[in-house]
């Protein structure tokens, strides 16, 4: 292994005090101006010239792996490349110096995007309408959780429709979304497929219902040919269907979730539509519901008229869940995405994740326990428990390899969890690359993969310590 | 299938399917069943990154209304970013990562996150800030989420001129709890809190009394320092304008329990309206009821310091049903920008762009009280940024006559407000920055002059 991450003792930034060097505006200013019993003399920040700040950024981006680095496979998060025409078009000043309470005349071509996008993400999911306006996904999920309950109080059956129905392989943000909403949360078993349990599911569904949140492909990467029963099951109880579209990107342009017949549906535009994920964010999650549940989605909807476009605030019985319209600048870049792919572009890139993700399936199949057989989607999930050898060692032996480490004990179905999604942006030779490293691993002796990983920034670090001495600045 | 457009290596493709058994990509799909198969979609096929970029330019140039002065505020605000900042944030290993978590191979993300909460703290005189929230109206909605589970408490004492989308907002995140959302009072002759009010609602049902500085009159509340005083057990949450406190006391030294900002203002483009940066800090005692993502310094077995996600078990990766808040994807890469653009500007840089605005606001006030036909002066508290006019028009007419003379500006308190008053008639808000200039000031005064 030749690969050794960049390492600088760098200090705390607060330690390199010296001066400041950036001059904000001239000329002397007396903080008389401010009432007496408010004012002070500095704030509490700290001085360092601007170089020392750059060059403190930039060392630490050194220590930091990105997609932009090498392959990416986290599960479930879909690290595919982030177009680099994406970040032009989002910088251009005439997009990111537009204040959001400009009147609609002046900011027509944002307008334009955001009703292009709309209508992008219609004809993909085949729902009815969309808004633009939650932030990331878990706030696409309150939203639809929202949108949920507000359809049952406007129908007066709140107070017995009291829980939402959730596989036991979905993503954690959805119970936490459900119970975010004040729902109860029951959770059903998966069969030994993978795929929602027919019989646990017309056992769990019942009057008492709210609504039922999966993903389809699941978190294990398998599609769930039952949908159409899913869907029969659940609204035949008078209850709703949620989408959690984390993993639209194997089936994008292949299937939708109107089609499969769900009521709401929250798009990942940070996933599918290759908006970088800022080492944490920020993302984007349009929410796209069928007519029925139209008047239920947060304001506003852009809409067209032969004057211009112009924002719809008349959908208000939910009222907004932010501040605005939405992460314009992601929304703009996902825009950029679909654009530049089109129809062709997108479905191929989708056949690429899914044939990535089945290739390295059947190739890691020799060395591990695959979580169950048959085609898969855009991720594959792995055990090492019959190796002898932790997950945990195995993601730490691949960052010491150069790559990034799958997502593990995750999803919590599967002992000893690697849950690796490929996308569709890594070649063949990194495939077989990751491949051999994890091999690699499974020779090691406990002892030495046990001290990895030696060649990144900081060796392992104590979790423990950290929660017990909560040392937080 | 031909793929000229990428000179993509079709080879790949057809080694991977034929190592799988499969002649075609059709074959990866067999187990979608027809019934539920779409067929092509109707949309235009790609664009070359040329066309695109033309076409996006040729949209963006619809937006061009770069003659105009602008004043508009009200919780976003153009403000002078360094160009390091934008600098920094275009790296790619922060730019194209995400969330840190395998650490090891992370750290640069973890410490830039850790000076982030360390920075944000001192400036807001806090303990603990997390790696960020959504945007400031956001996270109010989780402090004072926040605040139900720490004293299970249900009444909530929020100022009835607080802005329509921050009402809405905590509605909708307090929808699935059992919670009372109650207005008090500003006095109409300062603009600031109604302190008497604030005490003849308090009773031990009060989970939180949320004050606002400066408040949505734009007023800086000299009465945020006498409600601590008033809670009887009840927490203090503070909602802040983050640049203001380049002059102006902290939330810390008044007493909040939990102190919440948007962040935009701290080297973040007004991008219409997001991304944006939720501030979130608290009392180190809350810590374990608190929402999102918070880094902490450790050790690594070497004994170097190095910084690890901590507390984990209260998020819902962890918790699912029983964790403190939903949020996963956060806006880490907005708190590099704060962080950069505080570190950037220094000290004096913030007080400067504090002082700049206030000043700005008093040459606003100044300019306008002098023509006689507006109320610049409804109210005797210091405006900050925000001030509020009475103008005796419709808002049409004076939207009208502010494009006419290339004007940005004039957000009516009818429109912004949850609860506006008969009094809040006829206000409408002009804003100042420290970019502000006294020819974009005397545009204004002598478009307003103009009405009659």
């Amino acid at each position: 292994m030749s690969f050794k991450q960049a390492t600088y003792d760098e200090p705390h930034i607060k330690s390199m005090q010296s001066r400041t060097t950036f001059e904000t505006i001239t000329g002397e200013f007396s903080n008389s101006i401010i009432p007496q019993s408010m004012r002070i003399d500095q704030p509490s920040v700290p001085m360092i010239p601007e170089y020392d700040v750059v060059r403190h950024y930039t060392r630490l981006s050194e220590m930091n792996y990105s997609v932009d680095t090498g392959f990416y496979p986290l599960g479930s998060c879909t690290m595919k490349f982030n177009p680099k025409y994406a970040d032009k078009i989002a910088a251009m000043h005439l997009f990111s110096e537009t204040h959001p309470l400009r009147p609609e005349w002046s900011v027509q071509g944002s307008l334009a995007v955001m009703y292009e996008l709309q209508e992008y993400l219609k004809e993909i999911s085949d729902m009815d309408e969309v808004s633009l306006q939650p932030l990331a996904g878990a706030q696409g999920e309150l939203t639809g959780v929202l949108i949920i309950r507000k359809y049952f109080e406007l129908k007066g059956e709140l107070d017995t429709r009291r829980e939402i129905v959730i596989p036991d392989s979905a993503h954690g943000t959805n119970p936490a979304s459900a119970a975010m909403g004040g729902f109860d949360v029951v959770e059903i078993p998966s069969n030994k497929n993978g795929t929602v349990d027919i019989d646990a599911l017309k056992y769990a569904v019942t009057e008492k219902t709210a609504g039922f949140m999966i993903t389809n492909p699941n978190t294990l990467g398998i599609f769930d040919p039952d949908i159409l029963e899913i869907a029969e099951i659940v609204h035949s109880k008078g209850a709703l269907l949620y989408y959690d579209g984390a993993n639209l990107n194997a089936i994008l342009g292949i299937t939708s979730p109107g089609i499969m017949g769900f009521d709401i549906v929250h798009f990942n535009l940070h996933k599918t539509f290759a908006t970088p994920h800022g080492g944490g964010g920020p993302g984007a999650a349009p929410v796209a519901v069928k007519k029925h549940l139209a008047d239920l989605l947060p304001p506003p909807i852009v809409r067209k008229n032969n004057a211009g476009y112009y924002m719809d605030y008349s959908n208000s019985k939910l009222g907004n869940i932010a501040s605005f319209y939405g992460s314009f600048g992601v929304l703009l870049r996902a825009w950029s995405y679909i654009k530049r792919n089109g129809a062709d572009g997108l479905k191929l890139n989708s056949s690429r994740a899914v044939l990535n993700a089945n290739y390295l399936a059947k190739k890691l199949s020799k060395s591990l326990k695959i979580s169950h057989d048959g085609l898969k989607k855009h991720e594959v999930v792995f055990s090492s428990e019959q190796t002898g050898v932790r997950a945990l060692d195995i993601a730490k032996y691949i960052i010491d390899s150069g790559m990034h480490a799958p997502t593990v004990y995750f999803p919590l179905i599967v002992k000893e969890a690697l849950m690796i999604e490929p996308t569709e942006t890594v070649t063949k030779r990194d495939l077989d690359a990751f491949v051999d490293i994890i091999e690699r691993s499974l020779k090691e002796d406990h002892e030495t993969i046990s001290k990895r990983p030696i060649n990144t920034a900081s060796g392992r670090l104590d979790d423990v310590k950290a929660a017990r001495e909560l040392i937080l600045k | 299938m031909i793929d000229i457009w990428r000179g993509a290596n079709l080879d790949d493709d057809f080694a991977m399917l034929d190592y799988l058994g499969f002649k075609n990509f059709e074959d990866l799909f067999s187990d979608i069943p027809a019934k539920i198969r779409k067929g092509n979609l109707r949309m235009d096929p790609h664009h070359s990154e040329y066309d695109l970029i033309r076409q996006a330019g040729f949209l963006a140039s619809k937006n061009n209304y770069e003659d105009f002065s602008n004043f508009l505020g009200c919780g976003v605000y153009d403000r002078i970013i360094p160009s390091s900042v934008d600098s920094i944030l275009s790296r790619s290993e922060f730019l194209t990562a995400y969330t840190p978590y395998q650490a090891e191979i992370s750290q640069g993300m973890l410490q830039s996150l850790f000076e982030y909460q360390s920075i944000i703290s001192d400036l807001f005189g806090m303990d603990v800030t997390n790696s960020s929230m959504y945007d400031g109206p956001t996270s109010l909605g989780e402090a004072v989420r926040m605040a139900i589970r720490v004293n299970e408490r249900r009444v909530i004492l929020l100022p009835e001129n607080i802005y329509r989308n921050k009402m809405k907002i905590i509605e909708n995140y307090t929808s699935g709890l059992n919670v009372v959302l109650q207005t008090y009072k500003l006095d109409d002759r300062t603009g600031m809190i109604d302190l008497n009010d604030i005490a003849s609602k308090i009773n031990q049902d009060v989970s939180a009394v949320v004050v606002e500085n400066p408040n949505s009159y734009g007023i800086i509340d000299e009465n945020v320092l006498k409600v601590k005083e008033l809670l009887n057990g009840a927490l203090l949450i503070a909602y802040v304008d983050p640049v203001s406190l380049g002059a102006v006391r902290p939330p810390g030294s008044y007493g909040a329990d939990i102190a919440v900002a948007e962040g935009q203002q701290l080297g973040i483009h007004q991008n219409f309206g997001g991304p944006y940066l939720g501030i979130f800090t608290f009392r180190k005692e809350l810590a374990r009821k608190a929402p999102g993502r918070i880094i902490g310094q450790t050790t690594d077995v070497n004994g170097r310091t190095g910084y690890v996600m901590t507390l984990q078990t209260r998020e819902q990766h962890i918790r699912r049903a029983k964790a403190t808040s939903n949020i996963c994807t956060n806006q880490a890469l907005m708190a590099v920008a704060a962080v950069s653009y505080l570190t950037i500007i220094g000290p004096d840089g913030l007080r400067k762009v504090a002082l700049a605005s206030a000043e700005n606001s008093i040459k606003l006030k100044k300019s306008l009280s002098s023509l006689g036909n507006v109320n610049a002066d409804i109210f005797t508290g210091t405006s900050f940024s925000d001030v509020p006019v009475r103008i005796d028009i419709e808002v049409e007419k004076l939207q009208e006559k502010l494009k006419h003379d290339k004007i940005f500006g004039g957000i009516d308190a009818s429109s912004l407000f949850a609860f506006p008053r008969k009094t809040d008639e006829h206000i409408y808000f002009f804003s100042v920055t420290e970019k502000t200039t006294d020819d974009d000031i005397k545009r204004l005064s002598d478009s307003l002059g103009g009405i009659r």
